[in-house]
């Protein structure tokens, strides 16, 4: 079905793309005459945001925020703390305030003075019932409290007076982004619901900034709660949710106002979207994490390093971000680190700028050259024992960036005398492969973020290899003593200076031993108009992931001058 | 009395073998529902979270238990009308989502199909009447030229034009801002939302009708009854409807009871192109999403429909025509 969304949505862009557009005026005019209102006094009327449950079929209400899918999981209930995973730091939210006792104990101050939908006060009862509940239905314990998923499993979380404990049975310290963005439910409401995943929330009581006002199957509005903890700080005073677009229907939708924000993926946004109203239109895409070459360790010419350094230097990644992203994203640091935002994590010896490979054919020849792989009679390299070198890289069909950064890296291959061919299979035959390790060569993301044991970690770790049946972050198959012992005493560290030391392993494995070569970052995208609402998370004021924590950007949000 | 036997008999196994395979479909699948999920919840670009993904797998549960007693579980189920939770509206139970789906599409189809029906076979005896004269031949090309034409290619060429260009009709959806209920409000915008869709059913639907029944009527007027007919100085419109028509009429009434039970499967891709809420859309959604108990519940009632139908059309044309009946019995 998704690519049969893919055709639809390419045929509809041909089409729309002949006349110049010509036939949205008519689309424009029925938005304008819909929206009308005017903002005044700081107060913003009304977003326009998408839908945030794709759901197809209208008129299944649920707001549970357990469920796999809900209207919104983003207004109604709230969590402990909100982690901005560009740049790591936390601004506390129904929490005011964490501490660890080494990596075994972790202590929040609940917020006082907080209020649910229906008056009740919140405290820190609450936030104890939600996390017990999770031990009792492991369905819903997507944080990985109870078990050693993240790190060793919870023994008890119990509250007294204002603070919530947890007690865990080792080292935890990697569960702490999981936990603070676990979103709290009053003990009230889910006391007595019996399973909590298969309860149908039809009447949410939460401590959000909004509630519902109406949904008629298809378009949610909600409401601002002028009893919001931090009422203050909400401008914005209605929300209304609707649509899941296609790209194109996206950049129509953005264009003619009747979306304000968008996260979803727009195929050149600068052209489609900023270039025809550069006041109003904006965009900001930072990095979010690593597009990576991951090659099979395990298998020849892949298991030399020294093939792999030659790749390093031999790909044009420029080139690859400019097919694949339109030139948006920068090319990436070989540190495996998104820069500039985790600039500081760098160890000693590694500046910044040096971190990323620059593209070139000439020094990777060489290098091939030197590690002894020769060409043969056919102009294709060999092996160092003379065994014919053959390479089938496997692309995701139908995702269009990978299909072009595979492009790419195929040519940039083919002209340092490799042999190699793109393979486009279902991207579930190709999580196939990365189960069974049955491949050569494949993109993967490279997750970032600020829990790098987890993150980080799970492209370099023994414990992350994929199993027959799980999808893990190490495709490759890298294994080194060193990196898993780092990533073992990530789990078990919470002191930032520690934290460097222990990521400056990762860094410098990735600086030598090329298990992935980063080719460019992969966004966290922020679509925005600033003709209803300003304040918007942008690279000057960077106070936000915008695909990621859009409960910090509404408290930013105000009319424009 | 054997005649109906053999027929019944032929449903029950039909349906038996319908339910074993929709039984061992997940079964033999490649793919994790939960991996599946949580990927799309997280969007491409995004680590597999494995808390959860093992949270996931909790929910959805996995079946445990050799395969034999998987299968007399299943069955029992579908004896006591518990077709399970569907895995991506979860915790709905797929009859209800069925539920929601069901009206916009059995509206929308069969109207389409009841129109498509008179006219097709209103043009098919005309032309065939005429054959060879202008309006026969003009009927027999557009039909041809059409029905070589992909539905949703025409689809998309409705959308640009009677929606994008001129902005006449809605183009996705089936309505937007009024509340569903029986209110002229929410029938207007339906009904708008509708017009495409059926539009573009109502370009290919006919086709079939009016070359079939154009065939059976010109090997009809070719018998010697008709001949019988026009030298006893009967009038042509007689001739025509009462005489050729009729008979000729009596394959598609067979085809149309078909036609109808089929109306719950047919019209994926068209559903998908303007993202209308009915049972297609929900098919090609559940296709997509790995969505076991939905997709098998969506084959079932598909299948199930498309045998009554055919069961249906057998027993009424045992009715109809005797000598079926009689030939085999």
């Amino acid at each position: 079905m998704v690519e049969r969304r893919a055709l639809v949505a390419a045929a509809v862009a041909v089409l729309l793309l002949l006349p110049g557009c010509a036939g949205s005026r008519v689309a424009n005019e029925r938005k304008l005459a819909r929206s009308g209102a005017v903002a005044t006094g700081g107060d913003v009327a009304q977003l326009n945001l998408a839908a945030e449950s794709d759901a197809s079929i209208g008129g299944l209400v649920n707001y549970n925020p357990f469920a796999p899918k809900q209207l919104t999981k983003t207004w109604l209930y709230e969590p402990l703390m909100i982690q901005n995973s560009l740049d790591c730091t936390v601004t506390p939210w129904l929490a005011t305030g964490y501490r660890w006792q080494g990596a075994k104990r972790l202590t929040f101050d609940i917020r006082p003075g907080v209020t649910w939908s229906d008056g009740s006060p919140f405290t820190a009862a609450d936030v104890a019932f939600t996390f017990n509940l999770a031990k009792k239905y492991p369905a819903m314990d997507t944080a990985g409290v109870w078990n050693d998923i993240f790190g060793a499993k919870a023994l008890s979380v119990t509250a007294t007076g204002e603070q919530v404990v947890f007690e865990f049975s080792g080292d935890a310290a990697s569960k702490f982004t999981s936990i603070i963005g676990q979103l709290i439910v009053s003990e009230k409401q889910y006391g007595s619901v019996g399973d909590p995943t298969q309860y149908v929330d039809e009447k949410p009581v939460a401590t959000g900034p909004f509630s519902v006002d109406r949904y008629n199957g298809r378009r949610l509005e909600l409401v601002r709660r002028p009893d919001y903890w931090q009422a203050d700080k909400i401008k914005v005073q209605r929300l209304v949710l609707e649509g899941n677009y296609d790209a194109n229907q996206a950049a129509l939708k953005l264009r003619t106002g009747g979306l304000d924000f968008y996260t979803g993926e727009l195929p050149n946004p600068q052209k489609t979207f900023v270039d025809p109203d550069p006041a109003t239109n904006h965009f900001w895409y930072p990095a979010n994490g690593i597009t990576v070459l991951a090659p099979n360790l395990t298998a020849k010419p892949f298991d030399d390093v020294r093939f792999r350094e030659a790749l390093a230097h031999g790909l044009d990644k420029e080139s690859a971000s400019l097919k694949a992203t339109y030139g948006i994203m920068d090319v990436a640091s070989q540190s495996g680190l998104t820069l500039p935002a985790k600039q500081a994590l760098l160890p000693p010896g590694y500046p910044a700028a040096s971190t990323v490979v620059p593209f070139d054919a000439g020094k990777a020849n060489q290098l091939l050259d030197a590690a002894g792989y020769a060409k043969g009679p056919d102009g294709f390299r060999r092996n160092p024992d003379g065994s014919p070198i053959a390479i089938t890289m496997s692309v995701q069909a139908g995702f269009i960036d990978y299909e072009a950064t595979a492009d790419e890296v195929v040519a940039n291959l083919r002209d340092l005398g490799l042999d190699i061919k793109a393979n486009k299979a279902a991207p579930d035959s190709v999580d196939g492969q990365k189960k069974s390790g049955d491949f050569q060569l494949m993109i993967n993301y490279m997750a970032a973020g600020c829990d790098y044991a987890n993150g980080m970690g799970a492209t370099l770790s023994t414990g992350t290899i994929p199993t027959k049946t799980e999808i893990k972050g190490n495709i490759g198959r890298y294994s080194s003593p060193p990196v898993d012992e780092a990533v073992a005493q990530l789990t078990g560290t919470t002191d930032p200076d520690r934290t460097k030391e222990l990521v400056g392993v990762l860094v410098t494995t990735m600086m030598t031993q090329y298990p992935v070569l980063p080719l460019f970052y992969a966004p966290a995208r922020g679509i925005y108009r600033t003709d209803k609402a300003v304040g918007w998370p942008s690279a000057k004021d960077p106070y936000a992931n915008p695909q990621d924590n859009p409960r910090l950007w509404i408290t930013h949000l105000s009319a424009p001058k | 009395m054997r005649y109906y036997l053999r027929k019944l008999g032929f449903f029950v196994l039909t349906l038996w073998a319908v339910v074993t395979i929709n039984f061992l479909i997940p079964r033999v699948q490649p793919g994790d529902p939960a991996e599946i999920m949580v990927q799309r919840l997280a969007g491409k670009n995004a680590q597999l979270d494995q808390a959860q993904v093992q949270a996931m797998r909790d929910l959805l549960g996995t079946p445990t238990g050799s395969l034999g007693s998987q299968y007399v579980q299943y069955l029992g189920q579908l004896l006591r009308g518990d077709l399970g939770l569907s895995y991506n509206y979860y915790p709905f139970e797929v009859t209800r989502v069925i539920g929601q789906a069901f009206w916009w599409t059995v509206v929308l189809v069969t109207v389409v199909q009841v129109l498509s029906f008179v006219v097709g076979i209103l043009l098919g005896a005309f032309a065939a009447w005429k054959r060879n004269g202008r309006f026969d031949t003009t009927v027999t090309l557009v039909s041809t030229f059409l029905g070589t034409l992909q539905p949703f290619w025409i689809a998309l060429l409705l959308i640009y034009g009677l929606g994008y260009s001129l902005g006449w009709f809605a183009t996705s959806g089936g309505y937007e801002q009024s509340t569903p209920g029986f209110n002229g409000a929410f029938l207007y915008d339906a009904v708008s939302h509708a017009f495409l869709p059926a539009l573009t059913l109502m370009i290919v639907t006919p086709i079939g009708w009016i070359l079939g029944m154009r065939n059976t009527m010109i090997m009809n007027l070719s018998e010697d009854y008709i001949k019988l007919a026009k030298a006893k100085g009967l009038p042509d419109r007689v001739v025509a409807l009462r005489y050729a028509a009729r008979n000729a009429l009596l394959p598609s009434v067979t085809g149309f009871a078909l036609a109808l039970g089929g109306v719950l499967g047919g019209t994926i891709l068209v559903e998908t192109v303007f993202d209308y809420p009915g049972l297609g859309r929900l098919m090609g959604e559940a296709v997509g999403l790995k969505d076991y108990p939905l997709l098998q519940a969506l084959m079932l009632l598909t299948a199930v429909a498309t045998l009554v139908a055919n069961l249906v059309a057998d027993l009424l044309y045992g009715v109809l025509d005797p000598r079926v009946r009689r030939s085999q019995a």
